[in-house]
């Protein structure tokens, strides 16, 4: 029986995390194979019912990425991605995800170090959290 | 009208209230002129049926089956119905969908719970026993045909009775209760023939299109509870500041609750396009925030309450993707 | 070797609901069992207290006032006159209805109400006059239940009383529609009784077999007047103890078995006696005839005016039979009549504000009030962010499941001493259900 290994659903926006992402990996940082990574073109876009398909699907951890607040392409885009988290994270806390498992996190287009480090943190902690069940009644 | 074709029609209750039973029966009291099409051949609480009478050839045409799924007993009643009957309907938003019984799947503790004898011991009968979670007819069975609503309003119940019961005689009057039904239910239902296999009868779009409230501009600013003061008066509850679910339900009541001043509760299921009635109420409610800084938001998210119980009020067990998962047999 | 007999399902009853017979020998024991349960309980804990009238009415209709009536007292509210009047005028169209349905389903016994009436009175003559009153009874059910959505939003799950009021003022035209329904009633519930008591009961002898059908007298719990407390009335229906309804459920207490998913209500400070028929010192009832048993009059002249024919009929009272339980719906319809009569007039129905906002939360709050099934009261405790942590009802349902156990043994015992089929005496218990 191997030791479970985690699957993390990530929405990169297409202009900077996406950037870094794939930098991270052209300049070698080591990363954890556990993500799955999904190019949108601003985080703004990543609508909440994605996140929860996600985990419906089969994900234990999802992590949206997007760019520093007044650097969006989109001028407001991940304002709206901002606006959008608390309320969602509540939600699915309520509904057995812990918070560990989703994350909004802005990464800049050159910050390729920071994107590796988060992924890698993430991995680990959800790791040790073990697979996201979904609960079929509350108890 | 010769008595070979006449429609068999049975009525079968799970849990739940009986306002469903009761809204058929009242039907502005013309449940009585459906007699030319249909003998009513199993309704428990009518007519006080059991089992015994729908015995091996006494199929049934249509059955509308009511309220959620609790107790053994109501899924062996589930499966057995959708064996004899040609068409089973999901009467009501807890067979449809779990309804309010669906909350206690939500509820932490065992309360007021009767530890079920599982068998007759020689000395007391046994009770069915509850299962550990509430479903959906639809979780436990094939569904045909669905009337949402808590309970259904009765000029869309009529719609169904009149499409799956009398077929190509259908009666006058018609016109009103096609009037908010999807193109395609209605074209059948006018033609004479069954509406397409799984259809819902109600609208396709969310409530807001039958909501008579003014709509003007959506921005949250701060969550209130409805005993707080808001405007009786005509404008859109949610863009004052009330959590509403008509964004993220089907329309079809014709916006009942709004008009009398109270926000949707969802009772209507979700609407056509729409994954998860909480997601988008998540994406409803907090794309109007107008605040660029994360700490106001997080200060307002804190003051709603109850996401769960709210958004999926009366469409837990089947549809809040979350938590829908019917259990391992 | 035990024998086992079950009567099912038990028609009319709000709940799904079926009879075992266990023979073992001479001894017979009969259960009458309530087969499924919906757990109010889970389904209100975690929720905003305010959304309990919304979910309260899946038990009955009349729970959504109760719950509106918790809300003013955890947040110490009054509502307005206006709305108060309100609410009174939903509750006594729920009477209506709730009563009228009752009736319906005794005369759906004799005579099908699925079919046409014209065509049935042309085939059965004899019944003419049935057929006609039942279709008067769902005419009006219909205008009581346009009542209920005026007032109310919906029929059977009304959304409009709200802490400190109700949620809208009504529109223009409609007190004039709401007199008018009114008016309605008030002609219509007196015939109804007289024919009930023509047809039915006296000279028709359709309930002949059941004018046998009494318990053993048994306690009461009514609603006293100013709804701040409640009153337990002994077997002579005089007052035997009254308490505020904070601590009803210190006197009411709940015992559960382990073949029914029903508790039984009874009063605490008599301990749990058991369900025998002989047997009912600890057991108590609710319901329209739990009300007319103190033998008052009433203030309304109609109803006092039918409740006197009933005296006539059946001898003073107290009683506790069946026919004196649907003379009591008669009694009680004629008497909600008068009263909508009385609340459907423009001057109550308007005022300038229908709704006192809260300014301030207790932890706890109950309420009582006496619903068409029976006296019902809840209480709600929530935190302090106003989300429930715990809610206690009594409903009229568990508050007369003793009441229909006891029934239920009677008739079947004698039924199966008299050798009657199982289908006829699932008929007597059905009808002998039916008004309780």
């Amino acid at each position: 029986m191997s030791a479970f290994e985690p699957k993390i659903i990530t929405f990169l926006c297409n202009w900077c995390s996406y950037v870094a992402a794939d930098a991270a990996g052209v300049s070698r940082f080591m990363q954890q194979t556990n993500v799955r990574v999904i190019r949108v073109f601003c985080s703004g876009m990543v609508d909440p019912s994605y996140v929860i398909k996600a985990f419906d699907g089969g994900a234990d951890g999802v992590l949206v990425g997007g760019c520093f607040p007044g650097d969006c392409h989109y001028i407001s885009g991940n304002i709206k991605a901002m606006r959008r988290a608390p309320l969602l994270a509540k939600l699915l806390n309520e509904l057995g995800v812990e918070k560990e498992r989703f994350r909004l996190e802005w990464i800049a287009a050159s910050d390729s170090a920071l994107y590796a480090r988060v992924v890698n943190e993430m991995c680990d902690t959800i790791r040790r959290l073990g697979p996201f069940t979904m609960r079929r009644k509350a108890g | 009208m010769n008595r070979k074709s006449k429609k068999k029609f049975a009525v079968f209750a799970g849990t739940g209230c009986r306002a469903c039973e009761k809204a058929i029966l009242d039907i502005h009291y013309q449940v009585h002129s459906l007699s030319p099409w249909t003998d009513i051949v199993f309704w428990p609480y009518v007519l006080g049926s059991r089992w015994e009478d729908l015995d091996d050839d006494v199929g049934i045409d249509v059955c509308f089956f009511i309220g959620a799924i609790r107790t053994s007993e109501e899924r062996k009643a589930a499966r057995r119905l959708r064996e004899k009957a040609g068409i089973l309907v999901a009467c009501g938003a807890c067979a449809a969908y779990g309804g309010l019984p669906g909350l206690d799947n939500l509820s932490y503790a065992e309360c007021g719970r009767v530890e079920s004898e599982p068998e007759d011991s020689d000395l007391i009968p046994s009770v069915p026993s509850i299962e550990s979670r509430v479903s959906s007819l639809s979780q436990i069975v094939a569904v045909d045909f669905v009337i949402p609503g808590c309970p259904p309003t009765q000029n869309l119940l009529w719609a169904a009775m009149q499409a799956l019961i009398c077929g190509p005689e259908s009666l006058t009057k018609l016109s009103y209760t096609v009037a908010r039904l999807p193109e395609n239910i209605s074209r059948a239902i006018t033609a004479g023939i069954l509406p397409p296999n799984g259809s819902v009868f109600a609208g396709e779009k969310a409530v807001c299109a039958s909501c008579s409230r003014l709509k003007e501009e959506k921005k949250f600013k701060t969550v209130i509870r409805p005993y707080q003061k808001y405007e009786e008066s005509g404008r859109c509850l949610l863009e004052q500041g009330l959590v509403c679910l008509g964004i993220s339900t089907r329309e079809g009541c014709g916006g009942i609750c709004t008009a009398v001043g109270q926000p949707c509760r969802g009772c209507f299921g979700k609407p056509e396009g729409v994954y998860d009635p909480g997601a988008k109420m998540v994406s409803a409610i907090s794309s109007t925030f107008e605040s660029e800084s994360a700490q106001e938001i997080e200060t307002m998210v804190d003051a709603f309450e109850d996401l769960t119980g709210t958004f999926y009020r009366y469409t837990l067990p089947s549809q809040c993707s979350l938590m829908s998962k019917p259990q391992e047999e | 070797m035990t024998k086992r007999l079950t009567i099912e399902s038990i028609r009319w009853q709000e709940e799904p609901a079926k009879v075992t017979i266990f023979r073992n020998g001479d001894k017979t024991d009969i259960f009458f069992q309530i087969t499924s349960a919906k757990n109010i309980q889970g389904m209100c804990r975690g929720r905003p207290v305010e959304e309990l009238p919304r979910i309260m009415p899946v038990i009955a209709p009349a729970h959504h006032l109760a719950a509106a009536r918790v809300l003013d007292s955890l947040f110490n509210v009054e509502p307005p006159p206006m709305a108060l009047n309100m609410r009174a005028g939903l509750l006594q169209a729920q009477y209506t209805t709730s009563h009228l349905r009752k009736l319906y389903f005794l005369l759906s016994h004799w005579v099908c109400p699925f079919e046409d009436f014209r065509a049935a009175e042309r085939r059965h003559r004899h019944m003419k006059s049935v057929h006609r009153m039942l279709h008067d009874i769902m005419h009006h059910l219909a205008l009581a239940q346009e009542a209920e959505v005026i007032i109310g939003g919906r029929n059977d799950h009304p959304l409009s009383a709200v802490a400190g009021g109700v949620s809208r003022f009504l529109k223009e035209g409609l007190y004039e529609r709401l007199a008018e329904i009114a008016e309605s009633c008030v002609l219509f519930a007196p015939r109804l009784g007289e024919f009930f008591r023509t047809e039915m009961f006296n000279d028709g002898k359709a309930m002949d077999e059941f004018r046998a059908v009494e318990i053993h007298p048994m306690a009461m719990i009514t609603l006293a007047g100013a709804e701040k407390s409640i009153v337990l009335k002994g077997v002579t229906g005089k007052e035997t103890d009254s308490f505020p309804v904070a601590r009803a459920f210190e006197k009411i207490g709940l015992h559960t078995e382990g073949w029914t998913h029903m508790p039984f209500a009874y009063v605490m400070e008599k301990g749990w006696k058991g369900l025998q028929a002989e047997q009912t010192g600890s057991l108590c009832f609710v319901g329209p005839l739990a009300r007319l048993n103190g033998g008052e009059p009433l203030t309304s002249p109609m109803a006092e005016k039918e409740r006197r024919h009933l005296i006539e009929m059946l001898g003073p009272f107290p009683h506790f039979g069946v026919v004196a339980a649907y003379g009591a719906l008669l009694v009680e319809l004629i008497q909600a009549a008068e009263y909508m009569k009385e609340l459907f007039v423009q001057e109550k129905l308007t005022g300038p504000s229908i709704r006192i906002i809260p300014s301030e939360m207790n932890r706890s709050g109950c309420a009582a009030i006496e619903s068409p099934e029976g006296l019902i009261f809840h209480e709600y405790k929530v935190n302090g962010r106003g989300v429930v942590e715990n809610v206690r009802v009594m409903d009229a349902a568990t508050a007369n499941n003793a009441l229909r156990c006891v029934i239920v043994q009677k008739v079947v015992s004698d039924a199966m001493t008299e050798g009657l089929d199982l289908s006829a005496i699932k008929s007597r218990v059905e009808i002998s259900l039916l008004p309780f």
